[in-house]
C-alpha cells in the first residue's frame, strides 16, 4: 500500500514537473505576422524578445540604461562615425545555420539601405542615420553612420535590428541567392531567430507556439514549450485561467482586477505602461489655428481625475513628455502640461473662442476607457465653456483636415524621448506628414541640438527648449500612462521587467518560475 | 430528376456570380483600406510607398476584374494584412466552423424531432405544456447569454468544461448546446405543429384501422408527411446559421472559425480575405438550399412527379 501510494505521488511529482515547463497564455491579440524588422506594433512586441536577439543587449531588470553583450560581444568606435563590433562565437539560428558578420551585414542593411517598402518605413524614422555595415572578417563588423552617434546602444538594441538569418531569408521564395520581397513577406510567416525559444507553430492572428532551443547561445530557457492563444473575450480570458486552461492571460481591464484577486488561486501584477495615451490637436484646423484654443483645451482636462476615475489612481500622469526609462534624459522637473481650469476660460475669452462646436474622435474600442475618456473631456471642457462633442469612429482621422481634436497613442519604442516624442513629432515626422503639427526652422534647430548632441546635458536642455515651444503652441496633450494588467494562476511568477518596451511577454531564463509546491 | 438537379446547378451557379460581384462592390463600400492597412502616424512619402507596394491605388474596375482573374488560381488574392494566399487563410477556418456547425445541426435533429413528436401526441397532457414552455424559453434566450451563462456555471465555477478553442471532444459541448438552444427550441415547434395537421388526416386514422403497430403509423405515416416542412425549416435555420449565427459564440470560445475571421476582416479592411470569406459562406448558403431542394424532391413523390412532367 505505502508503495502504492509513493508511486502515485512520484507520479503525480512527476506529471506537475512536466506541467511546470510548459504553459499557455491567453492573449487579447495574437499577431498577423512575425516580423521584428517591419513591426512596431504593441501587438507585434509581445512576441520577438523570446525568439531573436540585438547586437547589444540590455539589462531589463533595471530602469537604469546597462548595456550588455549580446550577439556583439565586444564594440568601440575606430573613428567617430564608424563602430566595430566583435561577434559572439559560436550562435546558431533555430535552424541550424551557424550565425555570422553575413547574416548581421544581411539584417542590418535590410533595414539602413531598405527597399522593401515596410522596411523603408520603419527605418526612416529611427534609423536614417545608419549609413550602413560592412564585414570585416567572419566575426567582425562595421557600422557606419553620417552623422556622429549619440545613441549607439540604443540604436543597436531595437527590436528592428535583430538578426535573422542570411540564407535561409534568401532561400524562402524565388531565387535562393538573391533577396527578393517576396523573400521577407515569407520570412514573417516562418520567422527564425537565435533566441532561447524557437517559433515552432505560427498561425496568424491565432497561435504562437515557442520551443525551447537547444542550442541557444546563453542561459537555458526555464520552459520546453509556451503557446500564445488567441483569447478575444475578456471574460473567456479570465476562466480560461481558473480553468487552468491558461496560466497567464494579458489585457485585464481595471474593473476586472478586484473579481481576479478575491480568487485565491489567482493575481495579478501591472505596471503602468511606458506609452502615453494623449490627446492631439489639430494645429491647422480653422477654429484651432490660435494657440491659445489650444492652451486652453488641454488646461481645461483634469488628467488626475481621469487617473481616479478611470483608472483606479493606477495610471500615471506626466507633468511634461517624459518617461522614467529615459534613465539620465528623464525630466520630470519641466512643467508643460497642467490643469488649470481660471486660465483656460481667460484664455478662451482673449482669443475669442465663439463657442462652435470642437469635436473629440475616438475609436469605439482601440484604446482601454478611450471613450470614456473622450466623454469625460468633453464634459470638462463644458465646465470652461466650450462645446465639445464625442465623435465616434472606426476610421483613423488623425491625417483628416477636418480633424479638431482626437486620441492617440506615444508609446516608447526604445528608451530616449527620441523613441517617443522624438519619432512622433520629428521635423516632417508622421505629425507634421499628416498636417496637424507644423515645424519650423527654429524647431528643427532645437530638434537637431536634441538628437546629435553628445553631451547628455546638452541634449536635456534641447528637450526642455522643445517642451517649451510645445507649450506655447501645443499639438498634443499626454494623458496618462496607462495602467496595463496581467493576471495568472498563483504558482507562476512572471511579471513585466522595467526595462522593456511595451507589452514584451519576456520568458528568458530569470523572467518567469514557478512554485515549487 | 436529373433535369432538375442540372436546373438546380445552373441556377446556383448563376447567384453565385451576382453574389461575387455584389459581395466586391459593397465591401469597398464601407471605406477605403488604405486608411485601415496602412496605419496611423504616417509621413506622406512613406504612405505613398505603401499604398503603392500594397496596391491600393489601383482603380476598382481593374481591382474587380484581378479578383474574378484570382479564382483561377486558386489562391484568391493576397491578404493585405497577412500576406499570404486568402484561400489557405479561409481554409484553415472553414473545417473547425463546419464540425461546429454538424454538431449542432446534429444535436437539434436528435433533440427537437423527438420532443416535437412528443408535443404532438401528449399535447393536452402537462409532457405537451412542458416542451412547449421549454421551446417558448430557448427561443426567448439569445444564444450569447446562453454561452456566457454556460461558461459561468460549468467553467468559472464548477471547472468541469473547457473554453479555449476546439481541442477535445469537451471542448464542443457547450458552444454546440450555445448554437443549436434556439435551434431547437424552433424546429421542436414547427415538428410539434407539422404533426399536428398529419395527426388529424384520414389517412392515419386509415393506417390505424389497417392495425398497423402505433410507433410505425406515427413515424412512417405520421413523420414521413411532416417532413417536407421540417426539412424546410432545417435549411432555413442550417443556412442562417452558416451565414453569421456563430460569430458570437466563436467569439467566446475563442473558436478558430470563420466567422471570428469574418468579423477581424472587416473590422481591418483585409478586403480579399473578406470578400472571399463572404463568398465562402454564401456558396454554402446556396450549397445547403440546394441539397434541401433536392431532399424535397425526395421526400416528397408529388414534387418528384410534377418536375418530370
Amino acid at each position: 500500500m505505502l508503495r502504492l501510494l509513493l508511486s502515485t505521488a512520484l507520479a503525480a511529482g512527476v506529471a506537475s514537473g512536466a506541467c511546470a515547463q510548459e504553459i499557455t497564455v491567453g492573449a487579447a491579440n495574437v499577431s498577423s505576422y512575425l516580423d521584428p524588422g517591419r513591426d512596431h506594433s504593441n501587438v507585434g512586441s509581445q512576441f520577438y524578445y523570446n525568439s531573436f536577439d540585438t547586437l547589444i543587449g540590455k539589462n531589463h531588470d533595471t530602469l537604469d540604461t546597462e548595456w550588455i553583450p549580446a550577439l556583439a560581444t565586444k564594440w568601440e568606435l575606430v573613428d567617430p562615425k564608424t563602430m566595430e563590433l566583435k561577434l559572439r562565437d559560436g550562435v546558431t539560428f533555430h535552424n541550424g545555420e551557424v550565425m555570422n558578420a553575413d547574416d548581421v551585414v544581411f539584417s542590418l542593411n535590410r533595414m539602413y539601405q531598405a527597399d522593401f517598402p515596410p522596411y523603408v518605413v520603419r527605418s526612416r524614422d529611427r534609423l536614417s542615420n545608419f549609413v550602413k555595415v560592412e564585414k570585416v572578417d567572419d566575426l567582425t563588423v562595421r557600422i557606419m553612420v553620417e552623422r556622429e552617434e549619440p545613441l549607439w546602444e540604443t540604436l543597436l538594441n531595437l527590436q528592428q535590428v535583430m538578426i535573422i538569418p542570411e540564407d535561409y531569408t534568401k532561400g524562402l521564395t524565388g531565387d535562393p541567392k538573391v533577396v527578393e520581397h517576396d523573400d521577407f513577406e515569407a520570412f514573417s510567416l516562418a520567422p527564425v531567430g537565435t533566441g532561447p525559444y524557437r517559433v515552432s507553430e505560427f498561425v496568424p492572428g491565432e497561435r504562437v507556439v515557442y520551443e525551447r532551443f537547444d542550442d541557444f547561445w546563453g542561459d537555458k530557457a526555464p520552459l520546453a514549450k509556451a503557446t500564445v492563444q488567441h483569447i478575444p473575450e475578456t471574460a473567456s480570458r479570465v476562466t480560461a485561467l481558473k480553468t487552468g486552461e491558461a496560466q497567464i492571460v494579458t489585457n485585464i481591464a481595471p474593473d476586472q482586477l478586484s473579481l481576479i484577486e478575491s480568487d485565491q488561486n489567482l493575481r495579478t501584477v501591472g505596471s503602468a505602461t511606458p506609452l502615453f495615451h494623449v490627446m492631439i490637436m489639430n494645429v491647422n484646423h480653422p477654429k484651432l489655428r490660435d494657440p491659445r484654443i489650444r492652451q486652453a483645451l488641454s488646461l481645461a482636462i483634469d488628467r488626475d481625475t481621469l487617473n481616479e476615475a478611470l483608472w483606479l489612481g493606477k495610471a500615471v500622469v506626466p507633468s511634461t513628455h517624459t518617461l522614467k526609462e529615459y534613465g539620465d534624459l528623464y525630466m520630470p522637473e519641466l512643467k508643460t502640461f497642467e490643469y488649470n481650469p481660471e486660465e483656460a476660460r481667460a484664455l478662451l475669452k482673449e482669443a475669442g473662442y465663439d463657442g462652435s462646436e470642437i469635436t473629440f474622435d475616438t475609436h469605439p474600442t482601440y484604446y482601454t476607457n478611450g471613450m470614456l475618456a473622450a466623454q469625460a473631456i468633453t464634459e470638462m471642457w463644458k465646465e470652461v465653456g466650450v462645446n465639445g462633442r464625442v465623435n465616434i469612429a472606426e476610421k483613423w482621422s488623425g491625417r483628416a483636415p477636418e480633424m479638431m481634436t482626437r486620441n492617440w497613442s506615444n508609446p516608447m519604442y526604445f528608451a530616449d524621448p527620441f523613441g517617443s516624442f522624438g519619432v512622433m513629432w520629428a521635423p516632417n515626422g508622421p505629425s507634421e506628414g499628416e498636417g496637424r503639427f507644423n515645424t519650423d526652422a527654429g524647431y528643427a534647430e532645437i530638434w537637431e541640438r536634441f538628437r546629435f548632441s553628445k553631451d547628455v546635458a546638452a541634449r536635456k536642455l534641447a528637450y526642455g527648449e522643445l517642451m517649451e515651444r510645445i507649450k506655447q503652441d501645443p499639438p498634443v496633450l499626454p494623458l496618462y500612462r496607462p495602467f496595463e494588467s496581467w493576471a495568472m494562476r498563483k504558482d507562476v511568477t512572471w511579471a513585466p521587467k522595467p526595462g522593456h518596451i511595451p507589452y514584451v511577454l519576456d520568458f528568458r531564463a530569470g523572467a518567469i518560475s514557478f512554485a515549487s509546491n | 430528376m436529373l433535369s432538375y438537379a442540372l436546373r438546380t446547378l445552373i441556377r446556383m451557379v448563376l447567384t453565385f456570380f451576382v453574389i461575387v460581384t455584389i459581395v466586391f462592390f459593397a465591401t469597398r463600400l464601407s471605406g477605403n483600406a488604405i486608411d485601415f492597412v496602412i496605419g496611423e502616424g504616417m509621413t506622406s512619402d512613406d504612405r505613398d510607398l505603401l499604398i503603392t507596394y500594397y496596391e491600393l491605388d489601383r482603380p476598382v474596375l481593374s481591382q474587380y476584374f484581378a479578383f474574378l482573374r484570382s479564382f483561377t488560381d486558386g489562391q484568391f488574392g493576397l491578404s493585405f494584412i497577412e500576406r499570404r494566399p486568402v484561400a489557405e487563410i479561409v481554409m484553415e477556418r472553414i473545417w473547425p466552423s463546419t464540425q461546429l456547425l454538424l454538431s449542432a445541426v446534429g444535436l437539434t435533429l436528435l433533440v427537437s424531432i423527438p420532443l416535437g413528436i412528443a408535443a404532438a401526441i401528449w399535447r393536452k397532457s402537462w409532457i405537451g405544456s412542458a416542451v412547449m414552455v421549454m421551446a417558448f424559453l430557448g427561443y426567448a434566450v439569445p444564444n450569447f447569454v446562453l454561452a456566457t451563462l454556460m461558461v459561468l456555471v460549468f467553467s468559472y465555477w464548477l471547472n468541469w468544461l473547457p473554453v479555449v478553442g476546439n481541442g477535445t471532444a469537451l471542448h464542443f459541448i457547450m458552444p454546440t448546446v450555445a448554437l443549436s438552444g434556439g435551434l431547437i427550441a424552433a424546429l421542436t415547434r414547427f415538428t410539434r405543429n407539422a404533426m399536428l395537421d398529419v395527426l388529424g388526416q384520414d389517412f392515419m386514422r386509415t393506417a390505424r384501422a389497417k392495425g398497423l403497430p402505433e410507433h410505425t403509423v406515427i413515424v412512417k405515416h405520421g413523420l414521413r408527411n411532416a417532413g417536407i416542412t421540417i426539412l424546410s425549416v432545417i435549411g432555413l435555420q442550417v443556412a442562417g446559421l452558416a451565414a453569421s449565427g456563430s460569430v458570437v459564440i466563436e467569439a467566446i470560445f475563442a473558436w478558430p472559425g470563420i466567422g471570428d475571421l469574418l468579423v477581424t476582416s472587416a473590422l481591418r479592411r483585409d478586403y480579399p480575405v473578406l470578400q472571399f470569406g463572404v463568398l465562402t459562406v454564401a456558396l454554402a448558403v446556396i450549397v445547403i438550399n440546394a441539397v434541401i431542394d433536392l431532399a424535397y424532391a425526395w421526400a416528397d413523390p408529388r414534387l418528384r412527379h410534377t418536375l418530370k412532367g
